[in-house]
């Protein structure tokens, strides 16, 4: 699910009228000490990275002047934080908060529809502390979220007055932005009540990945379906080819990208490419046991061109350190010789003499699934005696084995010499 | 005389190259009758004895070419070589050379 950083979250509240502390991101010591300087001490300081847990983690600080801050920005900036290394930080000015609430907006597979959620008590440990005392209401989206919905959800919270009418239309506006913007979840918290008003003082924005394409100004390399951790390199190489191109599919994460799950376990990492899922995650079943990791997730589904094959198999052999590569459909009804062109070209592009040099076993099962097997004959692929080709008839479990029985042969050759 | 270039972008940003001066030399004009196929685009066919786009070069940019790659490999395969579909990667040549200075080596160049 793509995540949007905090800086970016709070930029789109502000544009839907939403009020968040006054700062701006900084990539340096010194362009923060600018920040603070233009925006006045005391700063918070708070640390860029797609997680949450950060306070706890130690990915916020203080700074009540100059010399703090260029203390703490300067530990920050050596900072991981869940395995993301900090790069930026959004320096703010530092609230007076008079009460921190939770406000929420998240799709809710449960009720098919948005719900909206507000909770008296927020902040850190949100998930303990407002256990007992959200409120929460299912939007029918033929209707909308409008602002006697909310007036009704916060006064269930038992607020009243004028606090209670801010924050109802804070929560119009940030149902707004969840529309808007494709969310799968858009949350303030804390929601913090400053003696202007209601103040978003930390924002979690995840998207639909799905929907991507619609905001080509997220342009966030955090942006992706990756999880929590940021892309690798090759992850975002991968996703390009998918942005610039909507026919068919190339979904590509790196399991293992430093290949360190495999030396622990004492696994041998190989490339992975699989049409359909189900198949992929089936043939990982089979080819884990048989002592491999694949150092990577691929699927190439949808029916997509043969350059993108051809790029995504690109992708896929520049994994370093790995010894082997295997790729599966399922019984598909995407046109295979197109499937296997792609990679055809790759192969005779990267491989020295155009023959794979590390095991490879390709297996076509499905539509012009027999002039997919041709090509590589046709080309001369299929004479490396690294090279084993299945076709319709072989299940994944047979796959893994002959990977494994190429495997053993490559690498009892390769010991030898 | 000299006939020139045949040359198209693809949708997916990259460029077909034909040197249309080698296709005439070429006997099985394969790249043709691959494209033809009946699963296939049918983007190219012949005229004046060299391959010629069936619509125009704008049309073939949007998805007219549907980049199956079957002309450049059946040229490669039964042809002289006259076809160069091009289907740059900068961003992955810049990843490759920075392995390369880090002393790390791609699974391709495994030796």
């Amino acid at each position: 699910m793509a995540k949007l950083l905090e800086y970016e979250a709070k930029r789109l509240l502000q544009a839907a009228g939403i009020a968040t502390p006054s700062g701006k991101p900084a990539a340096s010591v010194r362009e923060a000490l600018a920040i603070a300087e233009e925006i006045g001490y005391p700063v918070a300081l708070k640390a860029q990275v797609p997680a949450g847990g950060r306070g706890k983690a130690g990915g916020i600080a203080f700074a009540g002047d100059a010399r703090e801050l260029a203390e703490r920005a300067g530990a920050l900036f050596g900072h991981t934080i869940q395995r993301h290394a900090v790069r930026s930080l959004l320096v703010e000015r530092r609230l007076a908060i008079e009460a921190e609430h939770y406000l929420a907006v998240l799709s809710n597979p449960a009720a098919r529809a948005p719900t909206v959620i507000f909770a008296r008590k927020g902040g850190i440990d949100v998930e303990d502390t407002a256990r007992d005392d959200a409120v929460s209401c299912d939007v029918d989206l033929t209707v909308g979220f409008r602002l006697h919905h909310a007036l009704d959800l916060i006064r269930r919270a038992g607020i009243s007055g004028r606090v209670l009418v801010a924050l109802a239309q804070v929560a119009v506006r940030l149902f707004e932005v969840y529309r808007r913007n494709d969310c799968m979840l858009a949350e303030i918290n804390p929601l913090a009540m400053t003696a202007q008003g209601p103040v978003a003082a930390d924002a979690r924005f995840d998207l639909d990945d799905d929907a991507l394409f619609r905001h080509p100004d997220f342009t966030s390399e955090e942006a992706g379906d990756v999880g929590a951790r940021t892309r690798t390199p090759l992850e975002s190489i991968a996703a390009r080819i998918d942005a610039n191109d909507h026919r068919g599919s190339a979904h590509f994460i790196q399991i293992d990208p430093t290949g360190a799950l495999a030396a622990s376990e004492g696994r041998v990492s190989i490339g992975f490419d699989g049409v359909g899922t189900g198949v992929s995650l089936t043939t990982l079943d089979e080819l884990v046991p048989l002592g491999f990791l694949p150092k990577n997730f691929c699927d190439t589904s949808g029916n997509p061109t043969a350059s993108k094959l051809y790029r995504i198999t690109r992708v896929i052999l520049a994994q370093p350190d790995i010894e082997g590569y295997v790729f599966i459909s399922c019984l598909s009804s995407q046109q295979l010789d197109n499937t296997a062109r792609g990679i055809v070209k790759a192969f005779k592009e990267v491989f020295p003499g155009g023959q794979p040099n590390i095991p490879c076993v390709l297996c076509f099962r499905g539509a012009w699934d027999e002039t997919a097997l041709a090509l590589f004959d046709e080309h001369g692929i299929a004479d490396s005696p690294w090279v084993r080709l299945m076709g319709r008839d072989t299940t994944e479990r047979e796959v893994a084995s002959a990977f494994r029985d190429l495997h053993a042969r490559w690498r009892s050759r390769e010991i030898a010499a | 005389m000299t006939r020139g270039r045949l040359q198209f972008s693809v949708f997916s940003g990259g460029e077909v190259i034909f040197d249309l001066d080698t296709c005439a030399q070429c006997r099985s004009k394969a790249c043709v009758a691959a494209c033809n196929a009946p699963n296939l685009a049918c983007v190219l066919m012949l005229k004046d004895d060299v391959p010629a786009l069936r619509m125009s070069a704008q049309e073939a940019a949007r998805g007219g070419c549907i980049e199956c790659l079957a002309c450049e490999l059946a040229c490669e395969a039964d042809g002289i070589g006259g076809i160069t579909f091009s289907l740059p990667m900068p961003e992955l040549d810049a990843y490759l050379r920075d392995m390369d200075a880090r002393g790390e080596v791609p699974g391709f160049k495994r030796v």
